[in-house]
């Protein structure tokens, strides 16, 4: 926990445990008109649970999965991987200093995971079949879309949400009356107790799924550009996972507190940025390899529309991969944002190019997402940081300083602006 | 002929290519009869395919109507002005249809059938997540509504793009050649398409005797057929319905593809790994491991901070 001050810069190690927001209104404008936004997602959902999918979406035989698909679920549950890659490196690589992040993390990756889980939801043409989840005698074992329809709702509705749990609780422990302390004080050891076993589920499934998301895609054989498709893309889909998980940290850390006024923490940052960077490095050596291996490094740099594509992307992760070697670059918000953001779009791109730009089907046709699929992802996406920002205020997920918080919270009332102190649960 | 070395040099490549990888990522499984996905899946003895010869064939398309009535699929008239079936390719209307290829030069033509090639490994039986899409008996490939959840993935995953989804339907079915499984084959009666073929350019019997019978063909006519083989004896690891034709394969919309399956292909790495769930409950331990250590520290570290401050720590 020392202190370092170095290069003059702003950024001082003060993230000691999970804080509350308690100052400034929730609800402001531009969150009321992201609430909207989601709001008219939630309305075009239901519509589209009585409407057939052809009139509504852009999506035809060809591309037969839509940017649902290929966006709010192969993409955005990248950046969801944030528990898993922080989850990883503080409970089994012993980077105990990132323990105080990990709520930041899971609360970010259970919005990602729980908004992609409703777009798939209403992707799927015959849901009501969905209950054969729930009986393990009708399932094909060999099909990595059965681990991911299985494993992604286990994980995001069991595993991840008990990881969260203690967050909850802790919001009911203090502001809650004597008989819910009781009651929290006898169950607080028994989930202490189980709570180990339980989180080692909620790092193997993530690992299986997310690299089943790769997987899914080498059935789709020659249809994927050969830049992409390549045995070794569950691999490198499970690598860009904790690559996007990683630097979508980094970039949502800074932003959030920016935003509410946080000191930063340079010990924390500068750790999870020299994580990503090695991170960065195994990517490309595995994708260069593997172009290598299978003689498309001369199809790599043909300097065509998919070789700029591929150079790009290459690029995106290769800068933070060498800038992050530079100690300036990882102890200035200006480089840690820049660099990360650059790193998270590289890696997104990896895990949404295999489905969208080059995925070209021999009888190829032309697609792109309709109007209400536009609105219904980007929507989904609203939700999520409304929830965030609600979760934020309401719960101590932000990472902050412990002198700076008396263990009050904002009491729940919507549209009433908080008092500078929030609601202790001792005035109650 | 210099494009004909090429291509067999290619595809020699990519094979060489693929069990180089297999080898390298697994190690030669001892029992390769019992695998789920062999690379080079071998047909069991009675199943049944169809020979299609484009030289034979003369676009009557008798069989298109015959599958639609065997089927109980509306005639595709949308482009006809609502007078007669006219589908432009294979859709959710239309299960089996004859496509023309015209040289774009010369006056050359032919014409080509297609259908669901009924793969001896199909790529969407081994997507399909609760098993709507799979390997009938006599190797039809039969799709059950009733475990289907619409992911679409087996169109995804289909190498010869045939499975149609019905975007215009509240409650969609994939649309898919059966080779009519329910509707005659159980009833020991052959496909609508091959009952109805008055030239005998596509017929039904067992793979074998097809096969066979394609190679007398080409033996009978050395150089009528393009590359002298039957598509569909090794592509996507071997096929139902096989092609004969005089004009280049790919130029009627049969891929070009590796005898190795997609099955195999997406499906050896990850077979050995999730074998009885070896993989992830070989990592759950390594984990659970480092994880319950850590948190034994973690404990100690819990309770020296609740002394110290009253307030318990987070976790």
């Amino acid at each position: 926990m020392s202190t370092r001050d170095s290069n003059g810069t702003t950024l001082i190690n003060h993230w000691q445990l999970g804080v509350p927001v308690s100052r400034g209104p929730v609800f402001t404008r531009s969150l009321l008109l992201l609430a909207a936004l989601a709001a008219l997602a939630l309305a075009l959902a239901a519509v589209r649970f009585f409407s057939p999918l052809g009139p509504f979406s852009g999506m035809n035989d060809a591309y037969a999965w839509g940017i649902w698909k290929t966006f709010n679920v192969m993409t955005l549950t990248a950046l969801g991987s944030g528990p898993l890659a922080l989850g990883l490196a503080a409970w089994v690589f012993n980077r105990q200093r990132l323990h105080v992040v990990m709520r930041t993390a899971l609360v970010s990756g259970f919005l990602f995971y729980s908004t992609g889980l409703l777009a798939l939801g209403f992707d799927v043409g015959r849901p009501w079949n969905f209950y054969s989840a729930l009986l393990p005698w009708r399932w094909n074992s060999e099909s990595a879309m059965l681990e991911i329809s299985i494993c992604m709702p286990l994980y995001a509705a069991v595993f991840l949400s008990f990881e969260i749990l203690p967050l909850v609780l802790e919001r009911v422990y203090y502001t809650g009356n004597e008989q819910a302390r009781t009651i929290l004080r006898t169950i607080a050891p028994v989930i202490r107790k189980i709570y180990p076993f339980f989180i080692v589920g909620a790092y193997v499934i993530p690992l299986m799924h997310q690299s089943s998301l790769g997987g899914l895609l080498l059935l789709a054989g020659t249809k994927i550009n050969p830049l992409w498709q390549s045995p070794v893309m569950p691999l490198l889909y499970l690598i860009a996972a904790g690559l996007c998980g990683l630097s979508f940290m980094i970039v949502l850390l800074l932003i959030v507190c920016l935003r509410y006024r946080r000191p930063l923490d340079v010990g924390v940052l500068n750790e999870l940025a020299t994580l990503l960077a090695w991170v960065c490095c195994g990517f490309l050596v595995v994708r260069f390899a593997d172009l290598l291996w299978r003689h498309q490094l001369k199809a790599a740099f043909a300097f065509d529309r998919m070789s700029f594509l591929f150079l790009l992307e290459s690029a995106l992760i290769m800068i933070p991969a060498i800038a992050f070697r530079m100690r300036v670059m990882r102890e200035t918000p200006r480089g840690l944002l820049n660099l990360a953001a650059l790193a998270c779009l590289g890696g997104m791109l990896y895990r949404f190019v295999p489905t969208s730009i080059t995925f070209m089907p021999a009888r190829s046709t032309s697609y792109f997402p309709s109007l209400p699929e536009l609105i219904m992802a980007i929507g989904y996406i609203a939700l999520g940081i409304v929830a965030f920002v609600v979760a934020v205020n309401f719960f101590a997920v932000l990472p902050g300083d412990s002198s700076s918080w008396d263990h009050t919270f904002r009491r729940i009332a919507l549209f009433r602006k908080a008092s500078k102190h929030g609601t202790s649960a001792s005035a109650d | 002929m210099s494009t004909l070395i090429n291509r067999r040099q290619a595809l020699r490549s990519m094979m060489g290519l693929g069990s180089a990888l297999t080898a390298l990522a697994v190690p030669e499984p001892m029992t390769a009869a019992t695998e789920e996905h062999p690379a080079h899946p071998v047909a069991p003895h009675n199943v049944v395919a169809m020979l299609f010869d484009s030289t034979i064939c003369t676009g009557c398309k008798a069989c298109m109507p015959a599958c639609n009535e065997a089927n109980g699929l509306a005639p595709d008239t949308l482009l006809s002005g609502g007078i007669w079936d006219m589908p432009t390719d294979l859709n959710a209307q239309t299960k089996n249809i004859i496509q023309l290829y015209q040289e774009p030069q010369g006056n050359g033509f032919a014409y080509v059938k297609r259908q669901c090639m009924h793969c001896l490994d199909p790529a969407c039986v081994s997507g399909c997540p609760f098993g709507s899409l799979k390997k009938a008996d006599w190797g039809a490939v039969t799709w059950n509504s009733s475990l289907c959840i619409g992911c679409r993935y087996c169109e995804v995953a289909c190498p010869f793009e045939v499975p149609k989804f019905q975007w215009d339907s509240w409650n969609p079915k994939i649309v898919k050649c059966e080779f009519c499984y329910d509707q005659r084959l159980k009833k020991d009666l052959q496909p609508a398409c091959t009952a109805a073929c008055p030239t005998g350019a596509v017929i039904f019997g067992k793979r074998v005797d097809l096969l066979s019978q394609a190679k007398d063909r080409i033996a009978a006519a050395p150089d009528k057929y393009f590359e002298n083989r039957a598509y569909g004896e090794h592509e996507a690891g071997g096929t139902q319905v096989l092609y004969l034709s005089a004009v280049a394969f790919e130029k009627i919309g049969l891929p070009k593809l590796s005898s190795v399956s997609l099955g195999h292909y997406a499906t050896k790495v990850t077979s050995v790994i999730y074998k009885w769930l070896a993989g992830p409950l070989l990592m759950a331990g390594v984990l659970g491991f480092a994880i319950k250590k850590n948190w034994d520290r973690h404990e100690t570290e819990r309770i020296k901070h609740e002394e110290e401050t009253g307030f318990p720590d987070q976790l």
